[in-house]
């Protein structure tokens, strides 16, 4: 393997690795603004600009791929220099605001402007400012904040495939917009706000409700789709606040798209089921009677969503036959989506077809997908996490497990309340079928249970017979 | 200073820059016309490279690099298509020669351009031209009209079976878009932004194909070069290394401005003005020059007695740039100047990379700010900050044309920049 030097320490690299990338390898931090390793390079902050040896001018280490043998400097005089100079370029326009800006506490900006930039301004003149553009329901663009880093406009042509986001004007004058100032289109727009190293553009659904160092964050999977897209929670005082994406080469490289990204709104809706019901809300001991009777006796079918874990789906499967006899088990969870030969990808990016993360899963645990009841069926267990779109069922006895709505729930004779995919551990299987996990990132709410205890509290309690 | 002999100079072009000379007729008949491109079918690309290397023909567009080697830089073989572009975007403020070329010799250019074709493998062309000359984009396309008619374009060109075909395209007016990297984005349709150099155009250029960008004098060279042989053309040039001859434009506060004709380092900027130019307007004290478009640094009027060519200027920490001498008396302000150079330079930023958006605007500010009387007295080494934070830290060389002439001026002419602070208006008003 080639080697280079950084700051002294030798370095191994893969050919066509750029400089940013072989010193993050031995924790040597280049900062940057315009770089992203999934867009192309365009080298316009110039903040990661290095010294290298024998070449007189700085060199922006984005753009420059490692060789074998070169000398870097990331931390020298001229360096240092070019760092604080281009700290105060990107600043004498920039809002000094922080403590009002949402960015605050994860901005790059500030961050590298703390890190490497000067304490005070020679900058007396008035500063550029730009008009507002609303950009529709998911971003709130404020472009006095822009560094003109220009990832949003790469993001939409190279990864969304829109070319939305634009420069308009130039020089000083340039104005990072959208198409003649039109709402944004892209159902991945969540990602510019992750991408925009300032307080420019931010999620309109999470800005001001929390200071993001009061989040804590839990490494997840998101439950959107069969794809799986890695994420991250980020929670406080059991409150879920936002997702975003995690990096994962294989699976989602470093997106997220909206349907996933704002999925988890369901948790925390205030119509969810948090407490056992029997035609209202009753305790643990009499729902659990109440599911009981209405089960009993009766032709059953158990009706398992896609959005179920494989644990809970083997949970399921050795107790049905147990307490529940003969009945026949089915998952669902995206209508029209019935085996895996029906997901195919929804779009080009991310998006497949089964809206549920766990289709495959549930198919090589040997479960078919729901099609119709079997004649003569007068009751259904329903089980599912709280995704599963439910099929319309007709003059059967329903029991609920798991999450629903108040109003999806009507009807039921009983609803034993359940946990969802933030509330729990556990396996699904991609797409591709690769095995990943789900973390638990908050507690059930209310009275709500894990599938594995409801299960066991049914099988222990008194009654918890053959049918 | 060196005494230069001036013999009887031998010109290309100057001659030509007439009305009547634009017709093919015109060329074929008093300008061997296309002879040279027959010549050129007749030899290896490699020869044809060897000559282009043996002339020293430097880039006329301002970075003078060495024509043969460029073309020497263009794979011999490519998946993808490869190509010519003629940059014609002459906006470099001061520079007027490249007009001249076009308006009255078209063909020559053409020729040219299908010679260039020929010796790198390239079958489209385009000549990439500013869109303020309306009337010379008329002319050359008028040319190309002919040139197809007679066949020195087009399909199996003078029935070499080497086809060639040559397009014109007119830029909207931006001064970026004369940097080679930009124009290409501008000619795929896409904003005018330079892109990150490498890869160089000659590995991934128009379209992402192998793509030489050489200025319109610099193509026009090439039928002289082919048809008297590269030993001829360098040795119109009086310096080693730099070959032919070059078109100069004088423009400022000289008797007789215009565009002059000369071999390359034959003079000093002294006998430019003094002997060419006939001096200074209404014989007044030299207070300076900008000696290569108005990116140049600026020399006062001790640093004249300087070999008019790109190693020399150079040496002395200018440049030639595009030849564009602008001749500046004692009567004009240089703040005033300055602020002038200054404005178009942040006007014309494209503003993609962080020194030349920010910086550019921001010395146009503190200039503004002391021409109307609110200076400091640390504003003027805050703009020779501000320049030097510019300079060579961008992404193309716009950045450095725009610090150049703040770093020059102020240096050079500081007294000039304080007796501004210190009165709050021009002393001179």
């Amino acid at each position: 393997m080639p080697k280079c030097i950084i700051d002294g320490r030798e370095v191994e690299f893969t050919p066509g690795q750029n400089l940013v990338e072989v010193a993050k390898k031995v924790g040597i931090q280049i900062p940057f603004f315009c770089y992203h390793p999934g867009l192309t390079v365009v080298a316009q902050c110039r903040m990661c600009a290095v010294e290298i040896e024998k070449m007189p001018k700085l060199q922006t280490a984005c753009s420059t791929p490692a060789a074998d043998g070169m000398v870097v400097k990331t931390r020298s005089e001229k360096v240092i220099q070019a760092q604080k100079a281009t700290m105060e370029f990107l600043l004498i326009n920039h809002p000094l605001d922080c403590p009002v800006c949402d960015k605050a506490g994860e901005c790059d900006l500030q961050d590298f402007s703390f890190k490497y930039g000067d304490a005070y301004s020679r900058y007396t003149e008035e500063k550029r400012t730009y008009l507002d553009l609303d950009m529709g329901p998911v971003i709130k663009k404020n472009m006095n904040r822009c560094i003109h880093c220009t990832r949003c406009i790469r993001f939409g042509t190279e990864v969304a495939g829109i070319h939305e986001m634009v420069a308009v004007r130039r020089g000083n004058s340039t104005e990072i917009t959208t198409v003649d100032g039109r709402p944004l289109e892209t159902d991945y727009a969540g990602n510019y706000a992750d991408l925009c190293p300032t307080g420019s553009l931010t999620l309109k659904d999470f800005r001001f409700k929390k200071r993001v160092w009061f989040l804590k964050r839990t490494s997840t999977i998101c439950e959107g789709c069969a794809r799986g897209c890695n994420m991250t929670i980020h929670q406080d005082n059991n409150v879920i606040y936002r997702c975003t994406p995690r990096e994962n080469m294989e699976v989602n490289k470093y997106w997220l798209c909206d349907e996933g990204r704002f999925n988890f709104r369901y948790v925390n809706e205030e119509s969810r089921v948090t407490v056992p019901m029997a035609r209202g809300e009753v305790d643990w001991d009499a729902a659990l009677a109440a599911a009981r009777n209405a089960l009993s006796g009766k032709k059953v079918a158990v009706l398992v969503g896609s959005d179920l874990t494989q644990e809970e789906a083997q949970l399921l499967l050795q107790f049905v036959p147990r307490h529940l006899g003969e009945a026949p088990l089915y998952h669902f969870g995206t209508p029209g989506i019935r085996s895996p030969q029906d997901d195919m990808p929804a779009d080009r990016i991310l998006k497949r077809k089964s809206k549920t993360a766990n289709l495959h899963g549930l198919e090589k645990l040997g479960l078919k997908g729901f099609e119709a009841l079997p004649s003569g069926t007068q009751a259904v267990l329903l089980v599912r996490g709280g995704r599963a779109r439910l099929p319309e069922l007709k003059g059967v006895v329903t029991v609920g497990v798991g999450v629903f709505r108040a109003d999806e729930a009507q009807g039921f004779a009983a609803v034993l309340p359940g946990a969802s995919f933030a509330e729990k551990d556990g396996t699904i299987v991609n797409f591709e079928g690769r095995e990943q996990h789900l973390r638990r990132a908050i507690n059930p709410p209310g009275q709500s249970k894990l599938l594995s205890e409801i299960l066991m509290v049914w099988a222990n309690s008194k009654g918890g017979t053959h049918v | 200073m060196a005494e230069i002999q001036t013999e009887q100079n031998e010109t290309l072009f100057i001659q030509h820059f007439r009305e009547e000379s634009r017709p093919l007729g015109y060329y074929l008949r008093e300008m061997a016309g296309y002879t040279a491109l027959k010549k050129a079918f007749g030899m290896s690309s490699d020869e044809i490279i060897g000559e282009m290397k043996k002339s020293n023909l430097r880039g006329r567009g301002g970075a003078g690099f060495p024509t043969g080697m460029k073309w020497g830089f263009i794979p011999k073989q490519s998946a993808k298509p490869k190509y010519l572009v003629c940059n014609a975007d002459e906006s470099e403020p001061g520079t007027f020669k490249d007009r001249d070329i076009m308006r009255y010799t078209p063909h020559v250019l053409i020729e040219g351009m299908v010679i260039g074709g020929f010796a790198i493998g390239a079958h489209s062309g385009y000549i990439y031209i500013r869109g303020e000359y309306v009337r010379e984009a008329k002319l050359l396309n008028d040319a190309i009209d002919e040139a197809y008619a007679k066949g020195y374009l087009g399909k199996n060109i003078l029935g070499s079976g080497f086809d060639f075909d040559l397009t014109v395209h007119r830029g909207a007016g931006a001064y970026i878009c004369g940097e080679e990297t930009a124009l290409l984005n501008s000619l795929e349709g896409k904003r005018g932004e330079p892109r990150v150099k490498p890869p160089f155009p000659a590995i991934s250029g128009a379209f992402a194909g192998p793509t030489i960008v050489n200025n319109v004098e610099t193509l026009a060279a090439v039928p002289f070069i082919i048809n008297k042989g590269g030993d001829w053309f360098a040795k119109l040039g009086r310096l080693e290394k730099s070959g032919g001859t070059r078109l100069i434009g004088v423009s400022g506060h000289v008797k007789k401005p215009g565009l002059y004709e000369l071999p390359s380092g034959g003079i000093t900027l002294r006998q430019l003005i003094y002997d060419h130019c006939g001096g200074v307007l209404g014989d007044k004290k030299l207070k300076a020059v900008i000696p290569g478009g108005s990116s140049a640094p600026v020399l006062t009027a001790d640093e004249i007695d300087v070999v008019y060519d790109i190693d020399p200027m150079m040496k002395i920490g200018s440049m030639l740039g595009s030849a564009a001498v602008m001749v500046v008396s004692e009567e004009m302000c240089v703040v005033r100047l300055l602020i002038r150079i200054t404005k178009f330079y942040a006007h014309e930023s494209c503003g993609q990379c962080t020194p030349c958006r920010e910086g550019t605007r921001w010395m146009e500010d503190v200039l503004e700010r002391i021409e109307h009387g609110s200076g400091r007295e640390q504003d003027l080494n805050l703009l020779l900050d501000i320049a030097d934070n510019i300079n060579g830290k961008t992404l193309c060389a716009l950045g450095d044309a725009a610090a150049g002439p703040v770093m020059s001026f102020v240096k050079k002419f500081r007294a000039d920049f304080e007796a501004h602070i210190r009165s709050g208006k021009c002393p001179n008003a």
